[in-house]
């Protein structure tokens, strides 16, 4: 793994700023639980002699029972990101940057190590709940699988009893049976539960969950969401939550960070964000979502389309669909500005930077 | 489990009856009059019409199709032309050892076809897949002929190790370790193809089953890379099973060649001597057998494949 | 109009797919195919490339080693020139071996199609039809028929088409399924496309690269099966010329002069290699899985 390169920042520090980029959040506690930070990480693909920049220096953090959604089209980034915290990027990905859990260095434990935080400390719900499972074993020796691999608990018995508890606890009504199912015999919401339990069973730190409801019945979803949203309140978890879904943000969210072709544009408490947001891309995205109070063919779709992969650009890679485009844009990056207190877009444009709204941008030293 | 498998059993009858069908056909559709080539071109009409009566030819063809089943399935293969015997005992003793040949190169087939298609589907893009991939295709494409002579040739002659032919020595023969001598060249032979093919098959499945979500969401949970390949190969079993089915019924096949070459007393070299002497109540019986014999074999890799895969329980 | 364009989207795309990922022909296939080429070639020109007669031998000449002056592979226990016997005999091998392909691959394709694009009843009986094929060890049932019929290069092609009928069927069936529920499909369908139509102008050309592929490797295994039959004294009768009777001819001589046998023995070898790495490479080319079973 390649790491502690000097880092290419796309979003030079105009001012002295040294702030962290998402300011003002409740502190770390210290109840033993870590707050995940990451700090400018970018993961870059190679694929036969070319260069896909799918992350590009984003910085964030996830504290404990708080819930922090990256929001984002398909193709933003998002997936990359969430995947590329728990160094499951594969092969051909390239990561830089620093992630850190408590006091871990992620992205610098050796596999090992990272393999015990893996489902310990940082579990992660994928998206698709039915091909999550080993379809050819049961749901119950998978859990137990789980437990006794990060020697959670003593003996067979003991998993049995904890797996069996933890699938009552994510509200599966006959959990015994649960136990004893094939993943094909239960329904898709079900299976998701049989997963969230999975993630939860060491009572993680962060959990990581990448679209955990888009494979699921409308219905579904929202009882998913509540889900976590209680499971988080109990255990006290740092919850990062990536979607594409507007909705799901509003519905969960503490914090949103929106993401476009692999930058953070805008982030901050999600009632700010989505309720006024700041950055063009965010105000276009929210302005695309149909709602019962938006008249019918008042719904505006964004013309264009996002850079393609690969596509390298100089400026804002928002430039070439926003309506409020300037010269600088295309020219040169821009920077992240402080709109209020916590909430940060970057469009300068829009956002007139002036001496009591300063531009921050992660400085490499001072947020280490 | 049960229903399963009854489930099974009962759609191996209308094959059965196919296959029966079709083994029915081959006796008809044998050019020329087989009454007059019995009697010989100087019988009189008359003696060729009580015959055929006798033989129950004057019937018409579906009558004459049930009277055969019912002789089938009474054990009555008919009378070998040559060896004026129940065809019967003839072939079961022959696919005895035919089996014995065919389990051997079985257990060779898979264990090369698994090694080879595990390299190359995990070790991709590196020059060992390559060459995993290239003898997989040359072994795919060997005759079995053309590889068993060359290794009398080479292996058996060549170096005096391996006899060259039979299945144990005609002087102080015997046991297993002759056996063994014996079943080595025969059995490579058999095998290559079919490792072949199992490694192609293999290769594919093992890629699909690393590139499933499941084996990512292991890694996810903090299982090592070893313990992910174990998960891994579990899911490659059905597919194995079914290239197993698959495979047993080539290799019951392809024993014709292998035993003629090295002189093995099985079905196939049975049926090769049947040829020559135009004995083709052997041939048919050797034939039904087989089928028989594959018919049960994908019984049995049916209820394996359940036992394994849940949803194959469920589903049909 | 806007059927039209979504009836001929899908040959498009898949050429659009082929060239924007630049797939080329990998090396060991262009050797193939020039191996094969070679192959015909002498088939054809025969006569050229000898002067001496395949089935009269030189009783003076019988069974020289490799290497003997005038006869660089030897010569068989008739004193025939086992290079000329060789060269002759391509022709007849490989025509027994890709005849019954083009037979079968015709037949087989139209029992896909039928089975495919038939109503449930008819799709299932002509699945469980072939289904009956496949409970027979494929050799042992050509041999069975080829037996019956008699030996003869003409029974023996009967017996192999036999044979190879049921696994293209069932490559050509699982082809016009993937395609059955396909947007074109119902498109072409609603715009009041007939049956053959719909089978000839839009079916076929998309499960075509998938059958072609397949049925260039089964030409590999049909040479060896048919060699294989000549070989068991089914196939074409002596003296002609054919690899597989060669190698039974030269058998008898296998402990006095093994090194007759390498030339047959290897031809089948060559030919048979080609057409599956032949076949192999065309999979990869055209972007479709191929597998004997």
């Amino acid at each position: 793994m390649k790491r502690g390169m000097l880092l290419t920042d796309n979003r030079p520090v105009t001012s002295g700023g040294t702030s962290p980029a998402v300011p003002d959040q409740p502190s770390p506690q210290t109840s033993g639980r870590g707050t995940l930070m990451v700090r400018e990480l970018s993961t870059t693909f190679r694929s036969s002699g070319r260069e896909i920049r799918a992350v590009r220096s984003v910085s964030f953090e996830v504290h404990p029972g708080r819930t922090l959604v990256l929001l984002g089209e398909s193709g933003s980034g998002k997936s990359v990101t969430a995947r590329a915290l728990m160094r499951l990027h594969g092969p051909r990905a390239v990561i830089q940057g620093d992630v850190t859990l408590g006091e871990v260095d992620l992205l610098g434990v050796d596999d090992a190590t990272m393999r015990g935080i893996r489902g310990a400390r940082v579990a992660l719900v994928p998206q698709d709940p039915s091909a999550a499972l080993d379809p050819l074993r049961r749901v119950g020796g998978q859990i137990t699988e789980v437990l006794r691999l990060h020697d959670v608990v003593p003996d067979k018995a003991a998993a049995r009893t904890r797996a069996i508890e933890l699938l009552g606890q994510v509200g599966i009504p006959d959990p015994e049976r649960a136990f004893r199912s094939y993943p094909h015999e239960l329904s898709g919401g079900m299976r998701q539960r049989v997963v969230i339990a999975m993630g939860i069973s060491c009572d993680p730190e962060v959990i990581i969950a990448d679209e955990p409801t888009t494979a699921l019945d409308v219905t579904v979803q929202a009882q998913i969401l509540d889900l976590f949203a209680e499971l988080q309140r109990r255990l006290d978890t740092a919850l990062l939550m990536v979607t594409h879904d507007v909705g799901v943000a509003a519905d969960i969210a503490d914090e949103v960070a929106v993401m476009y072709a692999g930058s953070i544009v805008e982030t901050g408490p999600a009632r700010e964000v989505l309720e006024r947001p700041r950055h063009p891309y965010t105000q276009a995205l929210l302005a695309a979502i149909p709602t019962p109070d938006v008249a019918r063919g008042e719904l505006v779709a964004i013309a264009g389309s996002p850079p393609m992969a690969g596509e390298d650009f100089p400026g804002c890679a928002f430039a070439g669909r926003c309506p409020f485009v300037q010269d600088s844009c295309r020219t040169s990056p821009p920077p992240l500005v402080v709109v209020e207190s916590g909430h940060l877009a970057a469009c300068p444009v829009i956002n007139p930077v002036t001496a009591t709204t300063p531009v921050v941008g992660p400085s490499t030293e001072s947020t280490r | 489990m049960i229903s399963f498998l009854l489930r099974r059993l009962l759609a191996a009858v209308p094959i059965l009856i196919g296959v029966s069908i079709v083994v029915f056909i081959t006796i008809k559709i044998i050019p020329g009059d087989p009454v007059a080539s019995l009697l010989g071109p100087t019988s009189t009409p008359e003696a060729r019409a009580a015959l055929e009566s006798r033989l129950g030819l004057d019937q018409p063809l579906p009558v004459q199709y049930l009277q055969w089943v019912w002789h089938l399935l009474q054990g009555d293969l008919g009378t070998s032309i040559s060896k004026q015997t129940q065809v019967l005992g003839l072939v079961l003793d022959a696919f005895w050892n035919t089996l014995i040949l065919t389990a051997f190169a079985a257990i060779l087939a898979f264990a090369m076809g698994i090694a080879l298609g595990a390299v190359a589907a995990l070790r991709r893009g590196k020059a060992v897949a390559a060459l995993g991939n290239a003898i997989a295709l040359i072994s795919i494409s060997l005759p079995q002929y053309s590889v068993g002579l060359l290794l009398i040739i080479y292996i058996a002659t060549g170096t005096g190790l391996l006899p060259t032919a039979g299945m144990y020595d005609a002087i102080g023969g015997g046991g297993w370790g002759d056996l063994f001598r014996h079943i080595i060249l025969p059995g490579v032979t058999a095998a290559l193809v079919p490792a072949g093919i199992i490694a192609r098959m293999f290769r594919t499945t093992v890629i699909d089953v690393m590139s499933m979500d499941f084996i990512d969401a292991l890694r996810a949970r903090g299982m090592s890379e070893r313990r992910i390949l174990l998960h891994a190969f579990h899911n490659t079993t059905p597919t194995l099973l079914t290239i197993a089915g698959l495979q047993l019924g080539y290799l019951l096949g392809g024993v014709v060649f292998v035993e003629t070459v090295f002189s093995w007393p099985g079905i196939g070299l049975l049926v090769f001597q049947s040829i020559a002497q135009r004995d083709l109540p052997v041939i048919q019986a050797g034939v039904i057998v087989s089928a028989l014999a594959f018919v049960v074999i994908n019984l049995v890799v049916d209820a394996l494949h359940a036992t394994i895969d849940p949803r194959m329980r469920a589903h049909s | 109009m806007a059927t039209m364009d979504v009836a001929v989207a899908p040959r498009l795309r898949r050429r659009a797919r082929t060239s924007g990922t630049r797939r080329r022909l990998p090396l060991p296939s262009k050797i193939a195919a020039a191996v094969i080429a070679l192959l015909l070639l002498a088939a054809v020109f025969a006569p050229l490339l000898t002067s001496q007669s395949p089935t009269v031998g030189v009783l003076g000449d019988r069974l020289l080693a490799p290497g003997s002056s005038g006869h660089l592979l030897g010569t068989d226990g008739q004193g025939r020139d086992i290079f000329t016997r060789l060269v002759y005999g391509a022709r007849p091998s490989l025509l027994t071996g890709m005849i019954p392909v083009a037979v079968a691959g015709l037949i087989g394709t139209a029992f896909g199609l039928i089975a495919g694009l038939g109503k449930p009843l008819l799709h299932s009986s002509v699945m469980r039809f072939l289904d009956v094929f496949y409970a027979f060890p494929a050799v042992l049932l050509a041999i069975a028929i080829a037996a019956a019929l008699g030996s003869g290069s003409s029974n023996a092609i009967i017996a192999l088409s036999v044979i190879l009928i049921p696994p293209i069927a069932r490559v050509s069936e699982a082809e016009t399924g993937r395609l059955r529920n396909a947007d074109f499909m119902e498109a072409a369908r609603a715009s009041g496309s007939s049956w053959s139509a719909l089978a000839f102008r839009q079916v076929l050309p998309n499960i075509a690269p998938a059958v072609v592929v397949y049925c260039t490797a089964l030409i590999g295994l049909s040479i060896v099966y048919s060699a294989g039959l000549s070989y068991l004294g089914l196939g074409i009768a002596p003296p002609t010329a054919e690899w597989g009777l060669m190698i039974s001819d030269l058998q008898q001589y296998m402990f006095t002069t093994p090194s007759l046998l390498i030339a047959p023995a290897l031809a089948i070898v060559v030919a048979s290699v080609a057409f599956n790495v032949l076949g192999d490479g065309l999979g990869n080319y055209l972007n479709v899985r191929s597998e004997i079973a």
